[in-house]
């Protein structure tokens, strides 16, 4: 059983999570600053953020790699989830705002509200909003695919109308009469569960909570992919109406796994929020969300291990390019997209597969050769 | 102008004792547009126009033309002719040499009121029928109670029908605006603008001086109202208009869409790059046209039209045959190279043209804008819908009376029979791909007119273009025509209720769930191939 | 188990690998130049606006570099990329000061990007000079405010159109976002304060690069057919405008009639727009191209020099950087280092001539004082200035006409308070 669980891959990439989780912390706060293996705040924030959206990846990993369903608003979910978060921090301003107010933000402030919206309660507390950044992409997502699976909205039509989705959202967002900040979203956060949000320690315990939950994610799906249910999730997406013909309620297995996969997406947004220190509608772009269909492609859709490799790995690139070649960066993520598709259709994970057994199997569909592992 | 001509000469034979002195008043009142101040250049004009001088209506037209000048040093004023001779503005005398320095007197809008109502004064005798019409609606908006006389003079000599309803108009504002006027007098002016029943009118009637007779008033609020409960109707008829022209400016951004995915059943997320190209397209023909032959200048969107069409097609092809054909039965993954492509192409012309807007500018037939009734329609805008009209009805064409169209149908609805009876859907396969690119090249050039020539324009449009698609169904034009026109209109009807931003947010919304209930959209292809 | 120890071990190694790898990629070795850094999108949506003044910081640390650097030392510019992403820019400016250690950073366009970087620049206490109009309430220790504040641009232009073009009624169109907002905020209540009745003010808020104006045109003629002098006061931002005026063209709205008055439309937006039908049109800046000064023209021919296009135009936001990156320089000079905390004090009175004649002053909310110029278009893509303020107004941090603000100040010299409440006397935030 375990042995299935933890396949090769998913062990080290687990390990290495667990080793980051504890050693960064340990090289940004007591490695003195002098010394060559100090790691820098501000590295620490950025690795940080890579791991969110790793955990983003995985989540989509799970509808797309192992049900076929490719989400174009994914980033909907992760940013609910960063607002759920955001709303929090943003009452733990209290009343030290600039404008003195205990109650209401800034933003409410300035803009002559007088009392708190109703989105708004209970957002003080902690355990209250951690909730909603999970149920509030959850429940977006099972009113979302109760109403898009049930009439078998399939293919290039879903895709797209979960971009219409991510779209209707963001310029929902925008709107300053929505009450969530508008266009400047939420930001100069000031401090989380009573700690300073921008202490270094703060940081690295951020660092290391992403890192643990980058893990359960893994295990998480893991678990979910090899259990019989991942089975007729498999099933579903390489021969959807022959799995109904079996008897399967189809809708009912993909609606469960988006569901899971969307509050998945909430969490990691609710972990991003306070590593990047603002939270706006700009998160909702669909671009973003095609964005992260890219990173699963380039690691290797139905790996999970290898969705958050490619996170991590084309995030680590736009760093370095956008401080590198500023001009260029477009050029090489767009080339990016296009040459993965054409020459790396499984991915990382999946080239080095095919290395390794030499002669690929040529017209095998895109993830066959997941099957027999799971079986064994 | 020769009957004001000779009415002068007679003031000067009256008065010539007097006009020694009138001619210094002149003289000075020109001098005062070399102060360089706006209000001393007011008083300037003022004084011009009272002179009832021969040279004020040149003096008038070279200010609104800005051809009037000043030597700073010297402060002399002159003016400058269309063919660049320099004269002095007082005299009309031609100067042997012009002043080394000249500036330009300036107007600010306030200026500029008062010249065009000096120039409608002047112009109201003018022998061209257009420009007595401007000069009447000049005058009518100006309102001047000093014009009254001019007015009537000119609207006893009037012939022409046009110009003689504009004069009453203007002949009805003076007088609801001079105190004074018998109150029969006032009625009638009334009755007048109340027939005209436009905008302006209603502004006339509603802003009637204090000291007007209370019957007067009461019946221009009553016109008022008519004017209102008339305009009600026909802001319905307008938005219907408005709602059309933002279909075809979605039908145009959709229908290359519609081919590309009907036939392939692949999205192209550079489609709206296409679009882009297109736009970029017209910028160059145009910076061409003016750079080398400027009389081509006002054909340019004519030329634009087919090299757009070319330009995008050929990137088309060139990304089906690159990339796409490789992806086949992918859809999926199509849409991300895609994704790519978009991305490649907007940071190219971000680098090859810069991130800023470039300016298109809009020939004369695509200027102004006409009247149809209450319906105030923009040529611009006309010819949009015209042009995405056409379109339509060519590829419908093209579709249905050509044997690429037969074939393209073929491999629509079912790709592997057309294969079998030797349709060759490789070559269809980029061929329509090209087909679908080169007419988002011709929306491009369409919507250099109305939106940003800049790198992001294709983004703008691209998801409004898959919900026309998903909506009006693949494999039917008619779908996405029926599509965009039902989305521009309940667009444009939801926009005075709700706002724009929560009418599309509506639209989509009404979108995603339309497609529950029909998951092929309005017009689905019948047939088992589509269901596969 | 053998192959789990292996795994872990190869695991373990990588983790600490690719920390280390990381840890280097931060530390770079320090150098003799002082390091400035350009915060402005290269990409994305806000490239249109903020590329121009990437390169106008390069020309002028360029300038400063002939005339023999700074401190002895030689200036350096680090340019980033946050790709008009609100999160980049917060991580691209802790990158700048973290990484690259730069004395100073120049940039942001919008508001949303100011306040995503704030934190950062409090955390690591650093300077930012952000150089574009904004709708004020905020007074921030490390942050200096080279744009215009409400006060220095939207109240005189509303001050002029109801003076010279005696309008009684006003549209106040603008984008959603937060300087609309609170600029129509600010002008709803000064107008009310000058006897404005509510039912003449229309106020209508559109997304973010609307390209349909159809409607909104159509209304706007509507609004002012009810036979008073209208006016509109547009804050409608960069992309929008385009269509926004081309509507208005085509639709036969002249300047004469109702004028458009802007305060996001500079030389920039026009040279993307053929303007002939939008002569007379109006806009408030604290500078204008078309300015004609010694220090403007030699300004505009070292531009165009430098980015090698003669006809490049230059603009407000353009100036209000070489304005603050005067000062950086002089408190630089004055304190005798770069050392953020000293040049933070040494900037409050500083004062730095403007290219169009007068000389600005850092006041000690931050902000600095700035002549007020309307400018009337003209058909060549030019501003023809047709008023101009007596003298150069101070920026106020707080407007005086909002509930929330009117009493607060910000006051760094000697209360070092950003948001200090004058009648409580105690200074809010933290």
């Amino acid at each position: 059983m375990l042995q299935t669980l933890l396949d090769k891959r998913t062990l080290i990439a687990v390990l290495l999570c667990a080793v980051a989780a504890v050693a960064v912390p340990i090289l940004s706060l007591v490695v003195p600053p002098s010394s060559p293996l100090h790691m820098p705040p501000y590295v620490v924030a950025l690795i940080g953020k890579y791991l969110c959206y790793a955990i983003l990846a995985v989540a989509l990993d799970l509808v797309w790699g192992y049900c076929g369903i490719l989400s174009l608003g994914h980033g909907a979910f992760f940013a609910l989830g960063g607002y759920a978060m955001g709303m929090y921090l943003m009452r733990q301003i209290g009343a030290r705002g600039v404008y003195g107010n205990p109650l209401l933000p800034d933003f409410m402030v300035f803009l002559n509200w007088k009392a708190l919206p109703v989105a708004w309660w209970g957002f003080q507390s902690f355990p209250y909003a951690a909730l909603m950044a999970m149920l509030a992409p959850g429940a977006l997502a099972f009113a979302f695919g109760w109403l898009a699976f049930r009439s078998r909205v399939t293919g290039v039509y879903l895709s797209i109308i979960t971009q219409a989705m991510t779209y209707a959202l963001m310029l929902a967002f925008f709107r300053n009469d929505m009450g969530f900040g508008g266009n400047n979203g939420l930001t100069d956060f000031k401090d989380i569960l009573g700690f300073n949000i921008q202490s270094d320690a703060t940081r690295a315990a951020l660092f290391s909570a992403s890192a643990i939950v980058l893990i359960l994610a893994l295990l998480v799906g893991r678990f979910l992919v090899t259990s019989k249910f991942g089975k007729v999730l498999i099933a579903i997406r390489d021969a959807e109406s022959r799995a109904r013909f079996l008897g399967y309620r189809v809708e009912y297995y993909k609606l469960a796994v988006f569901t899971v996969s969307a509050m998945l997406a909430g969490v990691a947004g609710a972990l991003y929020v306070p590593q990047v220190g603002i939270i706006n509608p700009g998160e909702f772009a669909p671009a973003n969300s095609i964005e992260a269909v890219i990173w699963v492609a380039v690691g290797g859709r139905g790996t999970l291990v290898g969705a958050a490799l490619g996170a991590v790995l084309v995030n680590f690139g736009k760093t370095v390019f956008t401080g590198a070649l500023p001009e260029y960066w477009l050029f090489a993520l767009g080339l990016l997209f296009v040459l993965v598709t054409l020459f790396l259709p499984k991915g990382i994970l999946g080239a080095l597969d095919s290395l390794k057994r030499k002669p690929a199997p040529p017209i095998e569909p895109a993830d066959a050769d997941v099957a027999p592992k799971i079986a064994g | 102008m020769i009957l004001l001509q000779r009415f002068l000469l007679v003031c000067a034979l009256l008065f010539s004792i007097g006009s020694l002195a009138r001619a210094d008043d002149f003289a000075d009142a020109v001098s005062g547009f070399s102060a360089d101040s706006f209000s001393a250049t007011e008083k300037a004009l003022d004084g011009v126009v009272q002179s009832n001088n021969a040279r004020a209506a040149a003096i008038v037209e070279a200010l609104q033309k800005e051809r009037l000048f000043y030597a700073p040093a010297t402060k002399q004023v002159v003016v400058k002719d269309a063919s660049g001779a320099v004269l002095d503005a007082a005299t009309g005398a031609k100067l042997a040499e012009a002043p080394t320095e000249l500036k330009s007197v300036r107007l600010n809008n306030r200026l500029r009121r008062a010249v065009e109502a000096a120039s409608g004064q002047m112009t109201l005798l003018s022998a061209d029928t257009q420009k007595r019409i401007a000069a009447a609606q000049a005058v009518y908006k100006a309102r001047d109670v000093a014009a009254l006389a001019n007015v009537e003079t000119a609207l006893n000599k009037e012939t022409d029908p046009v110009a003689k309803s504009a004069l009453s108009d203007a002949r009805a504002a003076i007088l609801l605006a001079k105190p004074g006027v018998s109150e029969a007098d006032q009625l009638s002016a009334v009755t007048q603008l109340r027939a005209r029943g436009d905008q302006e009118a209603r502004a006339i009637l509603s802003s009637l001086p204090d000291a007007t007779p209370p019957a007067v008033k009461a019946s221009a609020q009553s016109a008022v109202a008519a004017i209102d409960s008339r305009l009600a109707f026909w802001s319905n008829l307008q938005n219907v208009w408005y709602g059309l022209s933002l279909g075809s400016v979605l039908l145009l951004a959709a229908i290359g869409l519609a081919i590309t995915f009907g036939v392939m059943g692949v999205i192209n997320m550079a489609h709206g790059e296409m679009v882009m190209l297109g736009a970029y397209t017209t910028f160059v023909v145009q910076e061409y046209a003016r750079a080398k032959a400027p009389a081509l200048l006002d054909y340019s969107l004519l030329i634009a039209v087919p090299l757009a069409f070319l330009v995008a097609g050929a990137v088309g092809v060139l990304i089906e045959r690159t990339i796409i054909r490789f992806l086949y039965g992918r859809p999926l993954e199509t849409l991300l190279a895609t994704f790519g492509v978009s991305l490649i192409l907007q940071q190219a012309v971000r680098t090859i043209f810069g991130a800023n807007n470039r300016e298109v500018s809009a020939p004369p037939f695509m200027s102004g804008s006409f009247h149809l009734g209450g319906l105030e329609i923009t040529y611009g805008r006309m010819w949009i819908v015209l042009f995405a009209l056409a379109v339509f009805v060519g590829l419908q064409i093209l579709l249905r009376f050509t044997p690429f169209g037969l074939r393209m149908r073929a491999v629509t609805q079912n790709r592997r029979m057309a294969s079998s009876m030797g349709v060759d859907t490789n070559r269809i396969d980029a061929l329509a791909f090209g087909l679908g690119s080169g007419i988002a090249g011709m929306a491009g050039v369409a919507l250099s007119q109305i939106d940003n020539v800049s790198p992001n324009l294709g983004q703008s449009y691209i998801i409004d273009s898959f919900m026309v698609v998903v909506f009006g169904g693949v494999g039917n034009l008619w779908g996405t025509l029926l599509g965009a026109m039902t989305l521009g209109v309940a667009n444009k009807f939801l926009e005075p209720f709700i706002g724009a931003v929560l009418g599309k947010i509506a639209l989509l919304v009404f979108i995603i769930l339309f497609i529950q209930k029909r998951p092929r959209g309005l017009f689905a292809l019948k047939g088992r191939a589509v269901e596969a | 188990m053998s192959l789990t120890r292996r795994i872990m071990l190869r695991a373990a190694g990588a983790a600490f690998g690719g920390a280390l790898a990381l840890s280097a990629f931060g530390a770079k070795a320090a150098e003799d130049t002082i390091k400035v850094g350009i915060l402005h999108s290269l990409s994305g949506t806000m490239a249109i606006s903020e590329t121009t003044l990437k390169d106008a910081m390069l020309m002028l640390i360029d300038e400063q570099n002939k005339k023999g650097g700074l401190l002895g030392k030689k200036l350096e510019a680090v340019v980033v990329d946050p790709a008009s992403n609100w999160p980049l820019f917060a991580e691209k400016a802790r990158e700048l000061i973290a990484k690259d250690k730069v004395a100073a950073v120049f940039g942001c366009w919008t508001s949303v990007s100011r306040k995503s970087v704030l934190p950062v620049f409090k955390e690591l206490n650093n300077i930012l000079f952000y150089p574009v109009q904004y709708e004020g309430e905020e007074s921030e220790r490390n942050v200096f405010y080279t744009g215009a504040a409400p006060n220095q641009q939207a109240i005189p232009a509303v001050d002029y159109l109801m003076k010279e073009e005696k309008v009684q009624r006003w549209v106040l169109a603008g984008t959603d976002y937060v300087y609309p907002r609170t600029t129509n905020k600010i002008l709803e209540a000064y107008l009310k304060s000058k006897g404005v009745k509510s039912e003449d003010i229309m106020i209508n808020y559109t997304p973010f690069g609307h390209s349909d104006w159809q409607t909104i045109v159509a209304d706007i003629k509507k609004f002012g057919s009810a036979g008073k002098k209208t006016a509109v006061v547009s804050t409608i931002n960069g992309d929008a405008n385009v269509p926004f005026y081309k509507e208005l063209g085509n639709q036969g709205v002249k300047a004469t009639d109702i004028p458009v008055v802007a305060f996001s439309v500079g030389e920039e937006e026009l040279a993307g727009i053929d303007t002939k039908p939008l002569v007379g049109h109006l806009a408030a800046w604290n500078y204008f191209m078309s300015i004609d000064t010694p220090a403007n023209k030699d300004f505009i021919a070292k531009w165009q020099a430098f980015t090698k296009n003669p006809k490049r135009v230059t603009n407000d936001p353009m100036e209000a950087h070489y304005i603050g990156f005067n000062m950086w320089v002089q408190a630089v000079q004055k304190a005798g280092t770069t050392d953020p905390d000293k040049v933070i004090d040494a900037l409050v009175g500083v004062k730095a001539p403007n290219l169009t004649g007068g000389v600005s002053e850092m006041l000690p909310n931050h902000h600095i004082t700035k002549p007020v110029f309307i400018g009337e278009i003209k058909d060549n893509g030019q501003f023809d200035v047709v008023w101009k303020t007596d003298g150069l107004v101070p920026g106020d941090a707080w407007s005086k006409y909002l509930d929330g603000s009117k009493d607060l100040i910000g006051d760094w010299k000697d209360k070092k308070c950003g948001a200090f409440n004058v009648k409580t006397g105690k200074c809010g935030g933290a």
